[in-house]
């Protein structure tokens, strides 16, 4: 028979007792991501009754692939039509994504390297977005883009136009615009956060060997904040992916729609319901490659660090 | 598998439905349940008398109504005057809560979860079969409702429910197009089918259609010379949408929103498809300075165009069925009734609510009286009715595939 000694059981228990803090993790991500995505599933393998409303499939083995194939013909088929909205928000979010970064990464160098003593201010200033909800942010730039809007007028006064721009028309730019402007923020952030972590020591060895500012930023800031360029282009462009709002409220135009505006088109039309999960899943799938590259990538730079 | 096999698919899902036998036209057995797998489909040379339930009868006459209630009132955004509840709670010493919804599907939807147990509720005809089939709505009471007197007779007896044993009208609108006369030239009256009007290359950036599949895809119907709006030919609905399509590509992106009271006055949009009642209301949302004289709207002289009326139902789930009854009828007496147009700018059908009327009470412009539906247009327009669901996905999805989801 064996003897546990003290040693081990104290050892089991801390163990036990680190173990409970995972717990509210893992029951959130059961409640709101395992038991929900059932839930899409089985919609999208699912039928439709007589009113049109979705039965979900809940049983594996009664699992219809309809709504799958149909989703890959409505891609590639006969009668396809997702392309132009799949090709359309590839392009729309890498020029937003590309544009963002050049915005986001000067301001975050800025905060990081020269603001002083009023980082804090910046900082506070970057975030100030976040206080207003996204919708109200959206709605501001209607009022501003309108044909009589604030944007026409300062372009009449100085005569940049002769006659007022239709921005809300079903522009692609200004749905670009709106992207960006929407999700800048976060990867702003995600920057700050990283350029702020390079050791600064490295930065005064470069200087110390003789390089001039442009170039200590070239050799050491630049290649040690590619991950977090990474990292932050994920983190914008995957909601971006997504996103319908603001394209409804910018343009209002199909041909500016996105793959986010045919799922939620499907999602809020009961007869397609089971067709935007199945699309829903489809683009995870698509997205899927983009994440697991993250979280690599993240566990690769962890690795380093460590 | 093909679209037309997936669609054809639809009914097998019926059986797991586990909501019955559904019943006939004409049904006259209280809770007769014949083994007829589709529902009745109301038109006008087909009308449809729903049953009464065994479970589900009316309720009593002669009840006093609940004292100290809430009424629990389920209504589209911004389509109800404040100014007559308050009336009606300060008169039946009660309160109103007053939820509303954006769109019908998402509000069907919310009522069959359960999760809710409003006391009124404002559905279309086209969606009356699944409501009554289902028992979330109860039968009306009429000892409870004598203002439908003042009502056009046509509601004493419409075909989507004869006997008006569960609804009354609340409002009646046809859909047309609206314009700003100091930018488009001509008018769509002026023009052999108006319905083709918004198809003008010169106004492109400035014409938008209603984001609703029935609509829209009705235009691109009309636009074609088809008035069968309740079609199931797939042929049909396709050449519907390559004229949307059409219409895309002629004025450089066709605008798809429900915003035609704010979007024609502020100039945003020149050429709109759009529905009577909101274009009724445009004078509130004209800016300084431009008269409501520039908007104007047009629908078929003949009457031959989309017409279309709201109900008001007492649901299943009613806590305060008497005051539900009075609410009906409260909101059918002709003073409640010009009160509630002055907010709401949509017609409600009365016999004494004229267009005269409106104009005299400074409710309605002149320039807009062409917003006001009068009874022969009730009559002769066509409605926009429930489908057989295999032929309603068809539709939805031939919208989805011109609107991309927008």
């Amino acid at each position: 028979m064996s003897k546990t000694t003290p040693k081990a059981r104290n050892t089991r228990e801390q163990r036990w007792v680190w173990g409970l803090f995972s717990g509210p993790g893992i029951v959130t991500l059961i409640v709101l991501f395992v038991v929900p995505f059932y839930v899409v599933i089985a919609i999208a393998a699912g039928t439709l009754d007589i009113f049109e409303s979705p039965v979900p499939a809940w049983n594996p083995l009664h699992w219809r692939a309809g709504n799958f194939t149909s989703i890959f013909g409505d891609l590639v088929g006969r009668g396809a039509f997702i392309g132009p909205e799949f090709v359309r928000t590839v392009v729309y979010v890498v020029i937003a994504s590309l544009l963002s970064l050049v915005i986001a990464y000067p301001t975050a160098y800025f905060v990081t390297r020269w603001a002083g003593r009023r980082k804090v201010m910046f900082l506070l200033l970057l975030i100030a977005p976040f206080w207003v909800s996204y919708m109200m942010r959206m709605l501001a730039w209607i009022d501003l883009l309108q044909t009589n809007g604030y944007v026409n007028k300062v372009l009449g006064d100085l005569h940049l136009t002769s006659q007022p721009v239709n921005w809300l028309g079903g522009k692609a730019s200004t749905v670009i615009l709106g992207l960006v402007y929407g999700y800048i923020p976060y990867l702003i952030l995600v920057l700050y956060a990283g350029l702020d972590r390079i050791d600064q020591r490295l930065l005064e060895a470069g200087r110390d060997l003789g390089l001039n500012r442009w170039r200590t930023f070239m050799r050491i800031t630049l290649p040690l904040s590619r991950q977090t360029i990474m990292t932050g282009m994920l983190v914008t462009a995957l909601p971006m992916m997504g996103d319908y709002f603001t394209n409804q409220l910018l343009s209002a135009t199909p041909r500016t729609a996105m793959i986010g505006n045919l799922i939620d088109g499907q999602l809020s039309t009961p007869g397609l319901l089971p067709q935007g999960s199945a699309l829903s899943l489809l683009l995870l799938v698509v997205l899927l490659p983009l994440m697991i590259y993250y979280v690599l990538q993240t566990y690769a730079a962890s690795g380093r660090a460590a | 598998m093909s679209r037309r096999d997936l669609l054809r698919g639809l009914g097998a899902g019926a059986g797991a439905a586990g909501l019955g036998a559904l019943l006939s036209a004409c049904g006259n057995a209280a809770g007769a349940s014949p083994t007829i797998t589709s529902l009745p489909l109301p038109r006008k040379n087909h009308p449809v008398r729903w049953p009464i339930f065994k479970d589900n009868q009316p309720i009593p006459s002669g009840l006093k109504p609940e004292v100290g209630a809430t009424l629990k009132l389920y209504n589209w955004t911004a389509y109800i005057n404040q100014a007559v509840i308050n009336n009606f709670q300060k008169k039946y010493k009660c309160s109103v809560e007053w939820t509303s919804f954006n769109t019908i599907t998402d509000a069907i939807s919310k009522i069959k979860s359960g999760e809710a147990d409003y006391d009124v509720f404002v559905p279309t005809p086209d969606n009356l079969g699944q409501l009554i089939e289902a028992k979330l709505i109860q039968p009306l009471n009429h000892s409870y409702i004598p203002n439908i007197a003042q009502c056009w007779p046509d509601f004493l007896n419409p075909f989507y429910d004869q006997g008006w044993q569960y609804t009354v009208p609340y409002t009646v609108y046809t859909t047309g197009i609206t314009w700003r006369k100091d930018h488009v030239d001509g008018n769509p009256a002026q023009w052999k089918n108006g319905f083709q009007f918004p198809w003008q290359k010169k106004y492109a950036g400035k014409v938008a259609i209603l984001d609703d599949y029935r609509e829209s895809l009705s235009l691109g119907l009309m636009y074609n010379g088809n008035y069968d709006l309740n079609t199931t030919s797939a042929s049909q609905l396709r050449l519907s949408k390559a004229s949307l399509d059409d219409l895309d590509t002629l004025v450089g992106g066709v605008q798809i929103d429900n915003n035609d009271y704010t979007n024609v006055p502020s100039g945003q949009v020149w050429i709109h498809h759009a529905w009577s009642g909101d274009m009724a209301a445009a004078a509130s949302y004209m800016p300084k300075g431009v008269p409501v004289e520039v908007v104007g709207y047009w629908f078929p002289a003949n009457g031959v165009g989309p017409v279309a009326n709201d109900n008001m139902v007492v649901l299943k789930t009613s806590k305060a069925p008497v005051l539900a009854h009075l609410f009906l009828n409260y909101f059918l007496d002709l003073p409640n009734v010009i009160e509630n147009i002055s907010f709401n700018g949509y017609i409600q059908p009365l016999i004494k609510c004229t267009p005269e009327l409106l104009v005299q009470e400074k409710i309605l412009p002149p320039s807009l009286m062409s917003t006001v539906v009068l009874p022969s247009y009730f009559r002769n327009g066509l409605f926009e009715l429930e489908l057989p669901p295999t032929a309603d996905v068809q539709w939805e999805q031939d919208w989805l595939e011109f609107s991309g989801g927008i």
